[in-house]
């Protein structure tokens, strides 16, 4: 790979336990090596040396005087080191070369940003060099570099490198998905640099990576698809990809050479070399890349917002140079991929993030129809489609698992979401989501499912029932396979050992994801949290409509309420007509036949009755919808009403009303309740025909020993009220008819002439305090009516028990 | 009461003003009766009162459902009149709706009678109104409370 160190345990010849080299004083890679353990803390931007295809000065800014100088400069500018430090630049450059520099300093960027300055003209017998200029830490840095025969420059001899990126940026432009896209971006870099291989490799969520794209030569093994682990670009480097556009190692074999000093005198600094092409390479990566059998390498870092997405590595078999047009051109292709794959990565993720969305619209859409969660789960789409990169899907909901594709067993799943239902994660406000690529980390029973489920997501869609959303993704081990064997030729590997080979950190990258899932992204996070909201809404919605139901409900009756009045007045409004002309008829016209008279006063008290229906059926339908209010009644007081109402004194000589015992408070309806008695009162007075009516008021309580006359069993453990006449009494088959709308057992004109509604109106509201009504009876012996008033009790026994409020009223 | 004050009815159906007149004839009200067949009508002689010098109504007699226009918004502004504040206001009308019943006297009547559909009830009703309205009460002497 492009970067081939390590901190993998094995195979550290240099102890691992001794502190760093470049713990104290400045470093030199050269001198003092580095180890496969303090590789990630390796100062690879100051290694104190340069490759061995250039050298290096830098100089004062201030006066333009070599403060350091590669020790290698004899054989490129003639001149020993040591011979250079202090001297002019003037005395070294030719000064058409030296003005130019001159010019730059003055107008160009060159903090951090290395440019083409001049090419140094070849002279006796030293090669002609390549010059770039730049600034860092108060110090001029010219980097020279010899021009020569380059892979690139045999195949494009005449090195129109404009052309080359303009063609090669169109062919990428036209290419559609990212995949295709990087294939293209492999293609073409190859195709400009002319080297043995190119691959597009991409840094996954975990830092590991992967080859998502290659163009190589045919006699190579293909790479394609292998996986590395993280340790094998370290953290330096994966920082240094950060800051420079391309990283250039034109030939791995060669040896380091220091700077001298070390140290910059002015600053007592090594030299940052972060932008310098020639910065001296890693010997884990020299040796990396010499075990796989690689003499040249060229990287460029994919950079997407800031972020390192991946990396354009290209790999030769022979060292070659990398002239600077051809790099100009790898650093614009770079740019350009930067630029397309943050775009194409973009749609690419929204394209599947709508089609999974769309998949759990559709989902929710066919639970809402079904009205059942359970449709979630079976057939197409399932949940599992619903999380594209998940192998199984589970929903725990009715007391029971409904799986789709790889899940663990149901008793697994069960002490999972036993487990899961703990996890603190549910409680978060915000995201209310557990997700973990390596459950068996985390949970002890993860072990035995890693085949299934080291990947997790899961969401909670009832706290109350346990209800939970899971998908499940096998560890990683199961899903990678080799793309080819990257060691088909044997090789003789480096100090270091077999650490630092492709198969070696393909198997150290196997062993770091062992009992881990590939991870999952944020937005996949997100999308089993969307479903989430999705599938709440469902089941509330459900509730919702419940509550608009009532709502509904409520409305209803106040509406019918409000009908009722109306229809009442409608229907009242003619009554009152046909009453008034009969009457004027009757008033004025004296002298009607006697037949015609009694035809109009037939004609009123229809009317009239007709009004009097009409108000029963108003009572009525109020009497049923009405909110009770429940409170502790004095029926004694209540029955003293009653009596009043009805218009019966029990100091009457001509009705004797008894109580056997003064009455017992209840829990009900004061309003209502007195209705009860004044109808069965005015019942027991009305159908009477003995000299002196006896109506007895009493009650049995649940417990008192003695007759509970035709008890229906709903009255068990209650109160028994009830009212006793010595009237005509009723026969029994006419039981049931006696409390219904208007029916009446004897002709109107007989027994006072009602409407036939009282009897009804008791029957509503006893059954509205949830209790029951029934007589006893018989023709000639009078007639005992019975009720129980339940519901205030119980509503008073939930109020002293619960001390809640509001579950005495209850509702319509 | 003064009997060069009239009595304002407003009723639309003729029959029922007519049972009006005849309660009025059977009560012996000597005050004039004035009928306002909708509530827009009322309020207009209403306020042609309150603008000229003569006196206001000894009573109006409201029905509130009147088909055309509501007796309730006549109601509410006769109400929030200043210069009507000392008239009576008595409904008599055929809802016995409780809401009707509530809102009437939250707009501040001074009574509400419902419409019997027995026709001697109705008369009675009236009578008694006319003569407890006209006969048995005092109403002050000044248009409003408003101390002239």
């Amino acid at each position: 790979m492009s970067s081939g160190s390590a901190n993998g345990a094995d195979g550290d010849p240099a102890g691992h336990h001794a502190p760093p080299a470049w713990a104290d004083g400045p470093y030199s890679i050269k001198r003092h090596g580095t180890s496969l353990t303090h590789c990630d803390s390796e100062p690879i931007q100051a290694p104190g040396c340069i490759q061995a295809h250039g050298a290096l000065l830098t100089a004062r800014l201030a006066d333009l005087r070599v403060l350091q100088a590669s020790e290698n400069t004899p054989r490129y500018l003639g001149v020993p080191a040591e011979q250079l430090l202090g001297q002019p630049l003037a005395g070294l450059l030719d000064a058409a070369d030296l003005s130019r520099l001159n010019e730059m300093l003055a107008h160009d960027r060159l903090e951090g940003n290395a440019l083409y300055a001049f090419t140094h003209a070849a002279r006796g017998g030293l090669p002609a060099l390549d010059v770039c200029a730049h600034t860092v830490d108060g110090a001029l840095v010219l980097e020279f570099e010899t021009v020569g025969p380059s892979a690139s420059a045999l195949r494009h001899p005449g090195g129109d490198f404009f052309t080359l990126v303009r063609s090669a940026v169109s062919r990428m432009q036209g290419t559609i998905g990212l995949l295709p896209f990087c294939e293209q971006v492999a293609a073409e870099v190859r195709h400009i640099t002319g080297l043995d291989r190119v691959m597009v490799y991409r840094f996954h969520a975990d830092l590991h990576g992967e080859v998502v794209a290659e163009s190589k030569l045919d006699s190579l093994a293909p790479w394609l698809g292998l996986h590395y682990p993280e340790a094998d670009i370290p953290k330096p480097a994966r920082d240094i990809y950060m800051r420079i556009w391309i990283r250039p190692l034109p030939d791995a074999t060669a040896p380091l050479v220091e700077m001298l000093p070390l140290a910059n005198p002015d600053t007592g600094r090594p030299l940052t070399m972060t932008h310098c092409s020639l910065r001296g390479a890693s010997v884990m990566y020299t040796e990396y890349l010499q075990n796989m059998g690689v003499a040249a390498s060229l990287t460029m870092p994919i950079l997407i917002e800031g972020h390192l997405w991946g990396l354009i590595a290209c790999h030769h078999g022979t060292p070659t140079l990398f002239p600077h047009p051809m790099r100009a051109a790898c650093e614009l292709l770079a740019q350009v991929a930067s630029l397309q794959l943050k775009s194409a990565e973009r749609i690419e993720q929204m394209d599947w993030q709508l089609k999974v969305e769309n998949i759990q619209q559709k989902l929710v859409t066919k639970a809402a129809r079904e009205g059942d969660l359970l449709a979630l789960s079976d057939r197409q789409p399932s949940l599992l489609d619903a999380m594209a990169g998940a192998a199984g899907a589970a929903l725990y909901h009715m007391g029971r698992w409904w799986c789709a594709g790889n899940t663990p067993s149901e008793v697994q799943l069960d002490s999972l979401a036993e487990w899961l239902n703990e996890r603190p994660e549910f409680d978060s406000s915000t995201r209310p989501v557990f997700a973990t690529d390596a459950l068996s980390s985390l949970y002890p029973g993860g072990a035995e499912i890693v085949d299934l489920a080291s990947g997790v997501i899961a969401v909670q869609v009832s706290r109350l029932r346990h209800d939970l959303i899971m998908w499940f993704r096998p560890q990683t081990l199961q899903t990678i396979r080799w793309a080819g064997n990257p060691n088909d030729k044997p090789l003789v590997p480096g100090p270091h050992g077999m650490r630092l080979t492709p198969r070696r950190s393909f198997e150290l990258f196997l062993q770091s994801v062992r009992e881990r899932s590939l991870p999952w992204t944020q937005i996949e996070i997100d999308l089993a949290l969307r479903l989430r909201l999705l599938v709440m809404d469902l089941v509330s919605s459900a509730g919702e409509k419940l509550t608009e139901l009532n709502i509904d409900l409520v409305s209803s009756n106040e509406e019918l309420d409000a009908f009722a009045y109306v229809a009442s007045h409608d229907l009242k409004e003619p009554l009152r007509g046909i009453h008034r002309y009969a009457w004027q008829v009757l008033d004025s016209a004296g002298s009607l036949e006697p037949e015609n008279r009694a035809r109009m006063d037939s004609l009123m008290r229809l009317a009239l009755r007709m009004d009097s229906l009409l108000d029963s059926l108003l009572h009525f339908s109020r009497v049923g919808r009405t909110t009770l209010e429940f409170e502790w009644v004095d029926l004694n007081e209540v029955v003293a009403d009653a009596l009043e109402m009805v218009g019966v004194r029990s100091s009457d000589d001509a009705c004797s009303i008894v109580f056997e015992r003064p009455l017992p408070s209840a829990m009900c309806d004061v309003v209502r309740v007195r209705e009860i008695y004044s109808n069965l009162i005015s019942n027991a007075v009305k159908y009477n025909q003995s000299a002196r009516p006896r109506i007895e008021i009493g009650y049995l309580l649940s417990e008192e020993p003695g007759e509970r006359p035709l008890a229906p069993p709903d009255a068990a453990g209650q109160t028994i009220y009830f009212v006793r006449d010595n009237g005509i009494g009723i026969e029994e088959r006419h039981f049931d008819q006696v409390f219904r709308m208007f029916k009446r057992l004897h002709p109107q004109s007989n027994f006072g002439g009602g409407v036939g509604a009282g009897l009804t109106v008791v029957k509503k509201v006893v059954s509205r305090h949830g209790g029951v009504v029934w007589l006893s009876s018989a023709p000639g012996e009078g007639s005992n009516f019975y009720f129980t008033l339940p519901y205030g009790l119980r509503a008073a026994q939930i109020e002293v028990t619960d001390a809640e409020p509001g579950q005495a009223g209850v509702p319509t | 009461m003064s009997r060069t004050q009239h009595v304002l009815i407003v009723e639309d159906n003729d029959d029922d003003f007519e049972t009006a007149v005849e309660a009025a004839r059977r009560s012996g009200v000597i005050n004039r009766l004035d009928r306002a067949v909708s509530g827009s009508a009322c309020l207009e002689m209403l306020g042609a009162s309150a603008q000229q010098p003569g006196p206001l109504p000894a009573l109006v007699l409201l029905d509130l459902n009147m088909p055309s226009e509501d007796g309730r918004d006549a109601l509410r502004l006769i109400r929030n009149d200043e210069r009507l504040a000392c008239v009576p206001l008595v409904v008599l009308s055929a809802s016995a709706n409780p809401r009707d019943v509530q809102f009437a006297y939250t707009s501040g009547v001074n009574a509400y009678h419902v419409k019997p559909v027995n026709h001697a009830s109705h008369l009675g009703i009236l009578q008694k109104i006319f003569d407890y309205w006209l006969v048995d009460i005092l109403l002050p002497t000044q248009r409003s409370l408003k101390p002239s």
